[in-house]
């Protein structure tokens, strides 16, 4: 389990993430991303359809017990993760739709979170102190918009101040999780040896099967190859932060060590995992773009 | 008064100053030179923001009028005191759109010295061309590239370089966040391996040489006949020639194009979205100079491509001017977030550089609410020729009138002036005009015929003056005899919503002597690329037989100059080498 000291550091860096996510924002992006609705309504129907529901389906098909299959519907009904614009920039995909998708979801989490965790957490047969009081939840994201409008309002008043809390925000996405390998991992090392193989494939196949099924989707929704790409990250690649930071305000003792552990260990994985995509992601669209080259003009002149 | 059967008469465009404001007379130059504009635009509005450089992700930097006088005066006294450069010495200037540029030219101009305007992006060897040419003595060089240096150090007779940033003059904090950014992730800071200083020491010399002295020492003497730039020019015929353009060249363009404008200035008030490079004539003399003489605001992209690059600067800062070329308010009018929220006070804009096609021009008065005039140029007249007026009576597919203090003819083959309506090379005698090309009386003398300067290019001037580009002369495509103009086939296949851009030239062809291709760069918002039957079958529509495309090429870019200028040239080198294999 996380100590008193952590918690609170995990919620301080949590404000500076969402206070990062604000400063890439403005009021026009939202309008924009409305007049063409298709992406952002594909994104939320993988964030709050697809992974929900996944999440749901592996901890019944692997029978999970009440505290770890909170833990993973949980983090299935996370919004998107700030590190997903990151993986998006580097992956040569739409950066401009990752954001915007991780925003929107971020503001439908409010409503969303609490009202699918309830849904699902009722489905799965989970009773009583198990439960995540759907009002904590609430509490929590309402808190977290706080820093977000904070940032939107930094980044009208100074370009310069807004520039920089976005990169600290964005780097810290990555700190946080470093700061649990480091202080949690050692200290918990026991237990992962005899965890067993169905918790870390229920946690590393959440961001996995996301992934695949994000693309898919978008695929038959005609997108295009690197919105694709852009959709199936951002899908995969949840806020476990923001999911660890609530188990640690809900739950206390053992009760919290058993709940925290698919969300901590989610979150280890999800780095690797969406590296290894990234690279194959970025591969495939130089590809493509040579291909389309060379296509084009072999075809089309006939001289 | 005039009858369109008999030749021009003097000046027939007058009428059209008059109908749109501006005032034809040009007045006497009212500075003697560029230095002394300089000097007194930045005490006038001493304590205005000047120039505001901004990067992609909207971290910036800014300099007033004052800061920007008295840091040019350091560098005016490193070069003349410190370095003890003699006046007229030449010094290079390799610099992006940023705060340094302004600094640095001034300075230069403000030590008597004269200024090369240099692309940061060239090859050692073309460096090599243009500083042995040009004699260069001191060059100040973008950081970015001074892995290029010991290469062009041994052969030159330069003996100083001075290094500048990007974000040279930025707060402390986003200085230190792009160039950790420059030096640890994209890695493009090499090491130097000559002796250089940095800008900033370089100033801090200055300012103690200098002590309570006033540079104006320096420039106080300065004639109009004095040199400012060496302006190369001349990549499309082979060899970069040097333009020699003086103060009395530079301050008279910039009275030309504000004559033109002014209908649409208010002095103080203005917020200028420079996104072409400084170093080119069209920025220089237009964003740096003209703007910064009636108190403006000047918005400095270093880069502006991808054009999502300008994002930032267009949310951030009232732009009320834009100046551009043909393919950068194309890229604009495809952007997502220009087109929800185009700048809302935006006024005017000003297109040159190269051929604005219909179909943009028509877009972008309808995003944007606002005039946006095309004008003609060469880097040879400072560079400013002609626009279309602003206040009304602007034709679509126009370069517009001469501007005031300019007298054109078009004239033919033989030497004579064509009638209304003819094709005539374009000759320009004015103030603008420059005083011949650097060491190299054969090639000024090819050009410049008892003072007027045959441009090269063909237009028809209509009777009330208003001229239309037909082509460059040597960009004519002969098809079985018949004159075609590549710019009349790309006007009419840019109107199709598939395509984005498009070039057009010649190609041998056995039965026909020369044949038509286009090279087309699909529009990737468009579902699906255009193909040569659809483009052919819009062709048809608008143009006779043997003017129609005989091949189609798709491409995903067309090679293009620094300032986005479609290189024609490249593409008939693609072709020569394309028939010569075949062979």
């Amino acid at each position: 389990m996380l100590t008193e000291l952590e918690t609170k550091l995990l919620g301080v860096m949590m404000m500076v993430i969402m206070l990062g996510m604000g400063a890439s924002l403005t009021y026009r992006d939202f309008l924009i991303a409305l007049r063409k609705p298709k992406g952002v309504l594909v994104g939320l129907v993988c964030q709050y359809g697809i992974m929900p529901f996944m999440g749901y389906a592996l901890a019944m098909a692997l029978g999970l017990p009440p505290g770890l299959a909170v833990g993973l519907i949980l983090i299935a009904c996370m919004p998107g993760g700030t590190t997903s614009n990151i993986f998006t920039y580097f992956s040569k995909a739409v950066l401009a739709l990752s954001i915007m998708m991780t925003s929107v979801s971020t503001l439908v989490a409010l409503v969303a979170v609490p009202a699918l965790l309830e849904f699902y957490s009722g489905a799965a047969g989970i009773t009583g102190d198990f439960r995540i009081p759907a009002g904590n939840v609430a509490q929590v994201l309402v808190v977290l918009l706080v820093p977000t409008v904070i940032g939107m309002v930094l980044r009208k008043l100074n370009p310069n101040v807004g520039a920089s809390i976005e990169l600290l925000g964005g780097m810290l996405g990555i700190a946080v999780i470093v700061f649990l390998i480091i202080s949690w991992v050692p200290r918990n090392y026991q237990l992962l040896t005899v965890t067993p193989w169905y918790v870390y494939f229920a946690a590393v196949g959440l961001g996995l099967f996301g992934m695949a099924l994000g693309y898919s989707l978008a695929k038959l929704l005609k997108q295009d190859n690197n919105r694709s790409r852009t959709i199936a990250l951002e899908t995969g690649i949840q806020n476990g932060p923001l999911a660890v930071l609530i188990v640690t305000l809900t739950f206390t003792g053992a009760m919290q060590q058993e709940v925290l552990l698919i969300p901590v260990l989610y979150s280890l994985f999800i780095v690797l995992t969406s590296s290894a995509v990234t690279v194959w992601f970025r591969r495939l669209s130089s590809r493509e773009a040579k291909a389309r080259d060379s296509a084009k003009v072999g075809a089309l002149n006939p001289t | 008064m005039l009858t369109p059967t008999v030749p021009l008469s003097p000046q027939p465009w007058r009428a059209a100053y008059a109908a749109a404001g501006i005032v034809g007379d040009l007045p006497p130059p009212n500075h003697a030179s560029l230095a002394a504009l300089v000097h007194s635009s930045c005490v006038t509005y001493a304590q205005q923001i000047a120039y505001t450089c901004v990067v992609p992700n909207g971290m910036n930097g800014s300099l007033t009028y004052a800061q920007v006088d008295a840091h040019s005066d350091a560098f005016a006294a490193y070069l003349r005191q410190t370095l003890k450069l003699p006046p007229g010495a030449r010094v290079a200037v390799q610099l992006p759109n940023s705060l340094g540029y302004p600094v640095v030219a001034f300075g230069i101009l403000k030590a008597g010295c004269v200024l090369v305007n240099t692309n940061p992006l060239y090859t050692p060897s073309e460096m090599l061309h243009q500083f042995k040419d040009a004699g260069v003595e001191a060059l100040v060089l973008i950081d970015m590239f001074a892995d290029k240096l010991p290469a062009v150090m041994r052969d030159t007779g330069l003996k100083h370089v001075i290094v500048a940033s990007v974000t040279e003059f930025f707060p402390a904090v986003p200085n230190a966040v792009v160039r950790g950014v420059q030096r640890f992730w994209s890695r493009v800071l090499p090491p130097i391996a000559v002796p250089h200083v940095r800008l900033a020491a370089a100033l801090a010399q200055g300012r103690e040489a200098l002590g309570a002295a006033s540079v104006k020492a320096y420039w106080g003497d300065l004639k109009a006949s004095d040199t400012a730039a060496l302006q190369y020019t001349g990549g499309t015929t082979g060899v970069a020639k040097g333009a020699v353009l003086s103060h009395g060249n530079l301050v008279a363009n910039v009275q030309q194009m504000l004559a033109m404008g002014a209908t649409h200035m208010t002095p103080g008030k203005e917020c200028v979205l420079t996104a072409l490079p400084l170093y080119h004539i069209f920025a220089f003399t237009a964003n740096l100079l003209g703007f910064l003489s009636i108190g403006a605001r000047n918005i400095l992209i270093p880069s502006p491509r991808p054009v999502q690059n300008l994002q930032r600067a267009v949310e951030n800062y009232p732009v009320t001017w834009i100046t551009g070329v043909n393919t950068l308010f194309n890229a604009l009018l495809n952007e997502e977030w220009f087109l929800a929220y185009p700048p809302k006070h935006l006024k005017a804009s000003i297109a040159g550089g190269t051929a604005l096609h219909g179909a943009v021009a028509e877009r972008w008065a309808a995003v944007t609410g606002t005039p946006i005039a095309e004008g003609y140029g060469l880097t040879e007249t400072s560079p400013v020729v002609s626009f279309n007026p602003l206040g009304g009576g602007a034709r679509l597919g126009s370069i517009g009138i001469p501007a005031p203090g300019t007298e054109v003819r078009l004239v033919s083959d033989d030497g004579a002036d064509v009638k209304a309506g003819e094709a005539g090379e374009i000759w320009v005698r004015g103030p603008q005009v420059m005083q011949g090309y650097w060491n190299n009386p054969g090639a000024s003398a090819d050009i410049l015929r008892d003072g007027w300067l045959a441009t090269g290019d063909v237009a028809v001037m209509d009777e009330a003056g208003f001229m239309r580009i037909v082509d460059r002369k040597k960009d004519l495509i002969l098809v079985s005899g018949f004159n075609v103009y590549p710019n009349e086939i790309e006007d009419v296949i840019a109107r199709m919503d598939a395509v984005l851009e498009v070039a057009v030239i010649g190609i041998p062809d056995g039965q026909s002597g020369e044949a038509v291709r286009a090279y087309v760069v699909p529009n990737p918002e468009h579902a699906a690329a255009p193909t040569a039957a659809q483009i052919a079958e819009h062709c048809r529509k608008y143009l006779t037989g043997y003017k129609l495309p005989k091949s189609v090429v798709l491409r995903d870019e067309l090679p293009k100059t620094p300032i986005g200028k479609v290189l024609r040239k490249d593409l008939k080198a693609e072709v020569r080498a394309e028939f010569a294999a075949r062979k």
